[in-house]
């Protein structure tokens, strides 16, 4: 046979060729497809639900029979109590991204310190368990703490003789309230990450070191911290979204009438424009602001990461 | 002569760490983390011991770490609603249903993508990379899930969170670990490949499902979000939610009963035992929240040591 004839013959028709990839691979593609089905149900075409922010949307009419607005929605924008929901959102979540990013970190590093392994466990154990705690359970618990009379600060308050503190019930502690009991719950979590890299680092820079004569606290400046320095960055860049928002699920339980005006937060306001009060549009919109510009933030990040010579996430 | 032994090797900044600074450090960081250790710990401590007090003796104050005068009519009272026992059949359900669902979907799709030769693979992943960046939204998720059918249905629980892109990761890295050559004499002795998965991957992988199985189980069993906006029927309420809303109402609305009804309450007192009278709403509610944290609580201990591993798997990914 010429050389023609030989190709002729053992090249595959597409049909012969897709068989063959089913045979080989096709019980793969039956595994992989339930997360294909799943995401395109539920996080693609969520995603064609966004154009709600450019139509007024009536649920009788669905997405499609609802009339385009175009940018009508945005009006927000203009309002002044948008800009003060804003500053409530900014506020909170730069105040707790400055509290709940460096104390992990630090802890970590003291634990790391610890020789005996036993103390060394039972600080880490009862550290996780505030992480599993809901945050409505975290409400109930500031409530029965913080109450006036019978809550343990303020029945010590009393027994001393001084004046209680209604913690619940005015306004000025309501950001404090918020953010130390993120603290609270996250930091022993948060302490995972950094050990396990921690754990990472090769023993014999710290033998060499210490030959050296280098102490205690040159090698957690010269050491820990530069060895888990990627970690450190690439947690700082997932954790720009959460500077926009001030977590509903952690604000919402908290809510009172005194706090209002704090604790009217972006994401707050959302849920309950959109989902209680039924303006799809508005709060979609809103909504999707806030995600683009997580999208800027979490890019920006990675951007002066890498710029600074960090590995970036993305 | 005492046999000397081999120092370990963490313990050579034993050797060198002494002097007075170092003692100092020492003391100072043990005092510390051990307040923090117990700052941790507290409230549930406190939680605990509200519970078990008598309520009108809790609003005296001064209640801080054990009952001081201890009842169990508090556990009694909130036993007696039904709405209560709805709930938590609901939150078991949804757990259990939830996680073992999640965790099964999850490291099959998984699996499917340990073959790196399947083509079209890399469109695949991007296709599941993309999610993670950048998301519809709570409302558009709401109003799919309404157009799905979903709403006000047990299956908006579980069904949204069958899949995880997060945790499929995990288990990516996690199976990859698996040696081909094991799957390779499997397939040569005419396994199947889900043979495979149940009879390999699955077991070689147990911390990986044991900590991913945790971390499920509790954002199922804390979620109350779902509860509160994705359903209307009482009796697919869970528990948190049911906390929830009852976070600011009062008595009433935890027993389930008129607590102005005299004769009600006297009835009741006499017959069941529990002197209502020395009941209050913030008592029960420390009883509540036990309740609604225990199985957490109780199951904690045993599965902290996977969740070491699984996380450690997560890290090294990076």
């Amino acid at each position: 046979m010429s050389q023609r004839e030989i190709s002729a013959v053992t090249r595959k028709t597409p049909l012969e060729k897709f068989k063959k990839t089913m045979r080989q691979h096709g019980i793969f593609y039956l595994f992989v497809l339930p997360g294909i089905v799943l995401l395109i149900l539920f996080a693609y075409m969520p995603m064609a639900g966004i154009q709600i922010a450019f139509r007024n949307y009536k649920i009788r009419r669905g997405i499609w029979g609802s009339p385009w607005v175009g940018l009508e929605n945005f009006a927000f924008l203009k309002e002044k109590y948008f800009w003060q929901y804003a500053a409530n959102t900014v506020i909170i979540a730069g105040y707790r991204m400055l509290v709940t990013t460096p104390l992990p970190l630090i802890v970590a590093l003291l634990i790391h310190e610890i020789k005996h392994p036993k103390y060394k466990k039972l600080v880490q154990s009862f550290s996780y368990l505030p992480h599993f705690v809901s945050w409505i359970i975290v409400a109930y618990m500031l409530h029965s703490m913080l109450a006036l009379d019978s809550g343990i600060v303020n029945s010590t308050l009393q027994k001393m003789g001084l004046k209680q503190i209604h913690f619940l019930g005015e306004l000025k502690y309501f950001r404090h309230i918020v953010v130390w009991s993120s603290a609270w719950k996250g930091t022993g979590w948060g302490t995972i990450i950094y050990l396990a890299a921690l754990s990472g680092i090769d023993q014999e820079v710290y033998e060499a070191a210490i030959v050296d004569g280098a102490g205690r606290f040159r090698r957690i400046w010269h050491i820990n911290i530069p060895g888990i320095l990627p970690t450190i960055v690439i947690l700082l860049i997932l954790n720009m979204p959460g500077l926009l928002s001030a977590g509903y699920e952690q604000i919402m339980p908290l809510v009172n009438a005194s706090n209002m005006q704090h604790s009217n937060v972006l994401d707050v306001y959302i849920v309950n424009l959109g989902l209680s009060q039924g303006q799809f549009s508005v709060a979609t919109a809103i909504g999707l602001l806030l995600s683009v510009i997580n999208l800027g933030l979490v890019l920006g990040t990675n951007a002066i990461a890498k710029a600074l010579g960090q590995e970036g996430f993305v | 002569m005492k046999k000397r032994r081999e120092p370990k090797r963490d313990s050579v900044a034993l050797l060198y760490d002494r002097g007075w600074k170092n003692g100092l450090f020492n003391a100072v960081n043990y005092l510390l983390l051990g307040l923090f250790a117990f700052a941790c710990l507290y409230p549930f401590i406190f939680v605990i011991a509200s519970s078990f007090n008598e309520g009108t003796d809790s609003l005296r104050g001064g209640v801080f770490l054990w009952p001081r005068k201890p009842t169990l009519d508090n556990y009694r009272a909130i036993l007696k609603n039904t709405n209560f026992w709805s709930a938590y059949r609901v939150t078991i359900l949804r757990t259990v249903v939830g996680t073992l669902g999640s965790l099964f979907v999850t490291s099959i799709v998984a699996y499917g993508l340990t073959d790196k030769k399947m083509p079209g693979r890399s469109v695949i992943l991007i296709f599941m990379l993309i999610p993670m960046l950048f998301g519809g939204g709570l409302i558009p998720g709401y109003v799919n899930l309404r157009n799905l059918g979903l709403l006000n249905t047990f299956w908006v629980y579980i069904i949204p969170g069958l899949f995880s892109i997060w945790n499929s990761i995990i288990f990516r890295t996690s199976f990859g670990s698996i040696p081909d050559s094991l799957k390779e004499s499997m397939r040569l002795d005419g396994a199947g490949e889900f043979t495979i998965y149940c009879r390999v991957m699955v077991p070689l992988s147990k911390a990986t499902f044991a900590a991913l199985g945790l971390f499920t189980a509790v954002g199922h069993w804390n979620d109350w979000f779902s509860g509160a906006y994705y359903v209307n029927k009482q009796e697919l309420v869970p528990l948190q939610t049911l906390l929830h809303n009852l976070l600011n109402k009062d008595l009433a609305a935890i027993t389930g009963r008129d607590m102005t009804n005299k004769i009600q309450q006297l009835a009741e007192a006499t017959n069941v035992g529990i002197d209502w009278t020395s009941i209050t709403s913030m008592s029960m509610k420390m009883a509540t929240v036990l309740v609604g944290t225990l199985p957490i609580l109780l199951v904690y201990p045993f599965v902290q040591r996977y969740f070491m591993a699984g996380v450690m798997i997560g890290s090294i990914k990076q």
